[in-house]
């Protein structure tokens, strides 16, 4: 493939179990196979991922920017207009960088899916929502408990919640929030730490939100350069990424709640908090790697030592799930899978409908190709930060080319333990 | 003698720098009697970040100030003390690995090579770096 260089000479092949990927990364590869079948799937699963998470992150910074702690709320997941129009900083005219060269506003697919549902019948919002014809919100927050959940992964996002200039913005907010409401402001009195907790979740909502809006015009974009022929192969959908990455990586991430008019900046831009840092980065560790476990049909005895005493060695992430058991209802993964199944591009259907059950088990595959896409996503993080922190791929300093393979190694110990699927996604009929 | 901004001004090759300084309104702070340690990325350093990576930093001035602190470190260290110490704490709070003196003889600052080492300025030295340095 053009895409790739030739592997180097300069130093000894690597003797990891994974070095045959080890090798692929290091002649600028990714850790899925270069294959158009490959390509082709990945593709087409970010595009169906984009729609509705052009829905998550719109509305994980309406929760954390106005449903606020509201004790009942019952309707954050009725965006209002306001949040379908906000446009996005990274498409349309009004971009701050414009990475996609669509519209800034939401996407019309995702409107015309609120609008009608499955049912493809315009009924009212809350009959959808109730019946559960929607966008699944519950899986976004899902991605966001396991950051707050997991907290410590680098950046300083996180220590910084527990600062007194957080709580003190904290007390301002949760004040104006409950102005006039003497039973919610005494039980801030009696119990101020449960609103500041609350505020360190809807904190993450922020987090979350603000990554996602860079996310989503990516991989739209993505889907449009493939739609016209403009991606070799797998390496450059995964260069794409990272060039997307550096991009935006001094992207501010702040939490900014508004009480009527007035803005409460609990977490403002001047912390100096980016994207890469304090949002990318501690989000592929704690969704892609991590996660927790209880999240499917397998059940595990904490007390038989079936979960790790330690969290930097929990492995219930997209990279290391069993993608047939997590099939079931009302399981985040499942939901996500459920809300990408809608917007599928026809050539996705197509090839679905050819294998295994095909429509009866579309979930399960596409949530195999999504757990592909993701081992690119992860090569694109780990080439990413191969650029910034340690050489380039054509150095030609073996001293730095060691340092590169140290680097690759130590990141491949991950899919060592028998549950990772590295290995699965090198085979096409993984399925 | 002139002060670490009037070195970078005056000299060819840190317009990038320069105009990241001035964007992240960091110049008052580096024209302080410091002293400053700086390690100072030139303009080929700044164009081999990918495409708006630095156009991101330019318009979030506490972002771009924040990666620019990385390249700075409190006292005034010269090369040989730099290899001593092994490793620097730079303003930005997170620390800077020096790499001691290797077979082929490279100065290298984290993931960079220094191209040139002791500028001496009034407030401080400066070191010209080959990479943009990331945090990590």
């Amino acid at each position: 493939m053009p895409t790739l260089t030739q592997p180097t000479t300069l130093i000894p092949p690597s003797a990891h179990p994974h070095a045959d990927i080890i090798h692929r990364l290091e002649a600028g590869g990714s850790m899925l196979p270069d294959t158009p079948e490959n390509l082709m799937q990945i593709i087409g699963i970010y595009k169906a991922y984009a729609v509705p998470m052009d829905f998550y992150w719109r509305d994980l910074l309406y929760i954390a920017e106005r449903v606020f702690l509201n004790p009942v709320p019952a309707f954050k997941y009725f965006l209002p207009q306001e949040y379908l129009d906000l446009p996005n900083h990274y498409a349309g005219d009004t971009a701050d960088l414009r990475i996609w060269r669509g519209e800034a506003t939401a996407h019309p697919e995702l409107l015309d899916f609120m609008a009608q549902g499955e049912t493809k019948r315009k009924l009212p919002k809350l009959l959808l929502h109730l019946w559960h014809d929607r966008i699944n919100m519950e899986f976004a927050e899902a991605c966001m408990r396991a950051m707050l959940w997991h907290q410590d992964m680098g950046g300083r996002f996180n220590d910084y919640l527990y600062t007194e200039e957080y709580k003190g913005a904290c007390d301002r907010a949760i004040r104006a929030y409950f102005k006039g409401n003497p039973a919610m402001l005494g039980l801030h009195k009696l119990f101020p730490e449960m609103f500041y907790e609350k505020c360190r979740e809807l904190s993450y909502y922020s987090n979350l939100g603000l990554f996602w809006e860079v996310m989503a015009p990516v991989f739209f974009e993505m889907s449009d350069i493939y739609d016209e022929g403009g991606f070799a192969g797998v390496p450059d959908a995964m260069n794409f990424i990272v060039n997307g990455i550096f991009a935006v990586a001094g992207r501010p991430i702040y939490h900014h709640v508004y009480v009527g008019d007035e803005c409460f900046e609990l977490i403002p831009k001047s912390c100096g908090f980016t994207w890469l840092y304090e949002a990318a980065l501690p989000y592929v560790e704690a969704v892609f790697y991590r996660t927790a476990p209880f999240r499917g049909t397998k059940s595990y005895n904490a007390q038989a030592g079936q979960v790790p005493q330690d969290q930097n060695d929990f492995h219930y992430g997209i990279l290391y799930a069993d993608v047939f058991p997590v099939g079931s209802a009302g399981i985040p993964p499942t939901l996500l899978m459920q809300d990408m199944l809608h917007f599928l591009p026809p050539y996705l259907l197509e090839y679905y409908q050819q294998y295994c059950r095909g429509e009866d088990d579309m979930l399960t595959q596409l949530g195999i190709t999504f757990q592909r896409s993701m081992y690119n996503v992860t090569s694109a993080v780990i080439q990413a930060l191969r650029a910034a922190l340690l050489y380039p791929l054509d150095d030609q300093n073996p001293r730095h080319l060691m340092a590169n393979r140290q680097f690759f190694e130590a990141q491949m110990d991950r899919f060592v333990r028998p549950e990772a699927r590295l290995k699965d996604v090198q085979r096409q009929d993984y399925r | 003698m002139p002060t670490i901004v009037d070195i970078a001004v005056n000299t060819e090759g840190f317009s990038t720098l320069v105009a990241a300084v001035q964007a992240a309104g960091l110049v008052e702070a580096l024209q302080s009697p410091g002293p400053f340690t700086v390690f100072a990325p030139n303009d080929a350093a700044f164009a081999k970040l990918p495409p708006g990576t630095v156009q991101t930093l330019v318009q979030n001035p506490p972002q771009l100030g924040r990666i620019l602190k990385f390249h700075v470190v409190a006292g005034k260290y010269t090369k040989d003390e730099l290899i001593k110490l092994g490793t620097v704490d730079s303003l930005e709070g997170a620390p800077i690995p020096i790499h001691t003196l290797s077979d082929d003889g490279a100065f290298e600052v984290k993931n960079t090579t220094v191209l040139a080492a002791d500028i001496e300025a009034d407030n401080g030295i400066i070191h010209v770096l080959d990479t943009v340095m990331l945090m990590g």
